[in-house]
């Protein structure tokens, strides 16, 4: 149900007009779809998808300690961010779990007097903003939240590049792939970056709440040239899953770390500087902490449909949940994650499920009302990614 | 879409048509609406019994999944089998695309409190 806490993003009337079902979400009244997710999902792999993604998170740091303060906080060696370059990390507390995922952007000289852009997610603005200041308080650091400044959308799909040319902007030059840029799209003053969560080769558009409603039409008006369709959270979710993105939430919380969430190809094995949860972290990607559970993806071998929170077994004996089920409108099968915890499972399955070449391919079974149904450990991503590099 | 003359609605969304001596059950075309599209259908074995108000088939949808129930007792005497392999239908008609038939141990008495279909509409809009 709504209550009157749901903020609406400056797009709302644009989303009604479009007859928009609208839902919660993440303390916001959201497009979950608009004419249909199957069809906002598959125009979105042929050609092009436009996204009001307003409700995330918008952070700036600067000062003369931002490079430190953010080698504290994030597992990534940001030391190697050049400038107009972004980053994929992640925000963990004090024993690893983590508070959120986000992007790191290093701005200097494209945003004045800043040094870092961070985009974060729309229901952990508040525990973010407070950990990051908690932080910043040993360091000559601002951490300043831009969240209600800013509207965003994201431009997703093979034709996405097609729009923004139109828009004026020459790709011969940037962004290329993970970059960001200031710039104008027809006149209107954007940060344009090369980044998205579907899979697809795509862009992320910041501007200012004045703006957006200009920005989205003018997009949407080209839909007779190159077919875009507006796409709500229902896709946005079906895409990031096929793509084997996580969802804050889903997969990944403040009791998990990133290699038990399966992000551990993220985390560097040579950063010098000391991080918060690194102990944990390191320990376990290197294989010195063993892991208390695993996130797997997975393609049920049945029809039915798997859901979050539905309940895992591995022969017989239950093992875990799933944290994210959907049916995968491109493979034509029904895909998910799920975690599995170790604890309390025989010493030889947890030596095979922290053995990749074993856990492909492994059966499991899925509880959908009161039954067991079979499916199978894969290798994410279910979808190849279509990036632009 | 044509909707049959003598349906009855539940507040769950269901609809009931009573044909001689058995009964087509399916979703109102509102909740077909309100589901987007239908990608799983689950329907009951036939020979079944299910009291009014039980579950007797699962509808799910791209996002979630529903629990559909017996608007009046009954039991299966023949599922929609096309619905299965083409759960989309559903999307197409929802009154053309019964999920389940069935033979009502009483439908004068369950069948109290049911709506008509003109009193369903107003109260879903």
């Amino acid at each position: 149900m709504l209550t009157l806490e749901e903020k609406k993003t400056a797009l709302y009337d644009e989303h009604i007009k479009l007859n928009a079902r609208m839902v919660p979400f993440g303390g916001w009244i959201m497009p979950v779809q608009y004419e249909s997710i199957i069809k906002e999902h598959n125009t979105t792999r042929a050609s092009a998808g436009l996204f009001d993604v307003s409700h995330m998170g918008e952070v700036y740091i600067k000062g003369s300690d931002s490079l430190k303060y953010l080698q504290k906080i994030v597992p990534q060696d940001i030391s190697k961010l050049e400038t107009g370059k972004a980053v994929y990390c992640q925000l963990p507390n004090y024993k690893g779990g983590l508070i959120d995922d986000l992007i790191i952007y290093n701005v200097k000289g494209i945003i004045d007097e800043i040094d870092y852009f961070i985009v974060i997610n729309a229901s952990r603005i508040t525990e973010d903003i407070a950990f990051m200041k908690e932080n910043a308080k040993d360091f000559n650091v601002e951490v300043i939240n831009k969240s209600d400044d800013f509207s965003m959308l994201a431009l997703q799909g093979p034709n996405a590049k097609n729009i923004i040319q139109k828009a004026g902007i020459d790709l011969n030059n940037q962004p290329k792939f993970f970059s960001i840029i200031s710039s104008n799209l027809w006149n209107i003053p954007v940060l344009l970056t090369r980044t998205g969560y579907t899979g697809e080769d795509g862009f992320e558009m910041v501007t200012k709440n004045e703006y957006i409603i200009e920005l989205w039409n003018r997009i949407l008006s080209l839909k007779n040239e190159i077919t875009v369709v507006p796409v709500g959270l229902g896709a946005r979710d079906t895409l990031r899953l096929e793509a084997g993105l996580p969802l804050y939430g889903h997969e990944l919380n403040e009791e998990t770390t990133p290699v038990e969430s399966s992000l551990g190809f993220f985390i560097p094995a040579d950063k010098k500087e000391d991080y918060n949860g690194k102990d944990m972290i390191l320990g376990q990607k290197l294989k010195q902490i063993p892991l208390r559970k695993k996130l797997y993806p997975f393609i049920m071998q049945d029809k039915q449909i798997a859901r979050a929170g539905y309940d895992v077994y591995i022969n017989g004996n239950k093992a875990g949940v799933v944290t994210s089920g959907a049916p995968s409108c491109t493979l034509g099968k029904n895909i998910g994650f799920c975690m599995i915890e170790f604890d309390g499972l025989n010493n030889d399955l947890v030596t095979r499920l922290n053995n990749p070449k074993e856990t492909i391919g492994m059966n499991i079974q899925i509880m959908v009302r009161n039954k067991l149904y079979n499916a199978e450990i894969v290798k994410k991503p279910f979808v190849k990614k279509n990036y632009e590099k | 879409m044509n909707i049959p003359e003598g349906i009855l609605c539940t507040k769950t969304h269901e609809w009931i048509l009573e044909e001689g001596k058995t009964a087509k059950i399916g979703l109102t075309d509102y909740a077909v609406e309100q589901l987007g599209d239908v990608v799983f259908i689950e329907l009951p074995e036939v020979d079944n019994s299910f009291s009014k108000d039980e579950v007797f088939a699962t509808i799910e949808s791209v996002k979630a999944a529903s629990e559909i129930y017996m608007p009046v007792s009954g039991k299966v005497t023949a599922v929609n089998e096309e619905l299965i392999n083409s759960p989309e239908l559903i999307n197409e008609d929802a009154f053309q695309n019964w999920l389940i038939q069935i033979e009502p141990d009483n439908f004068k008495e369950d069948s109290e409190g049911l709506m008509e279909y003109s009193d369903y509409k107003e109260e879903v809009q």
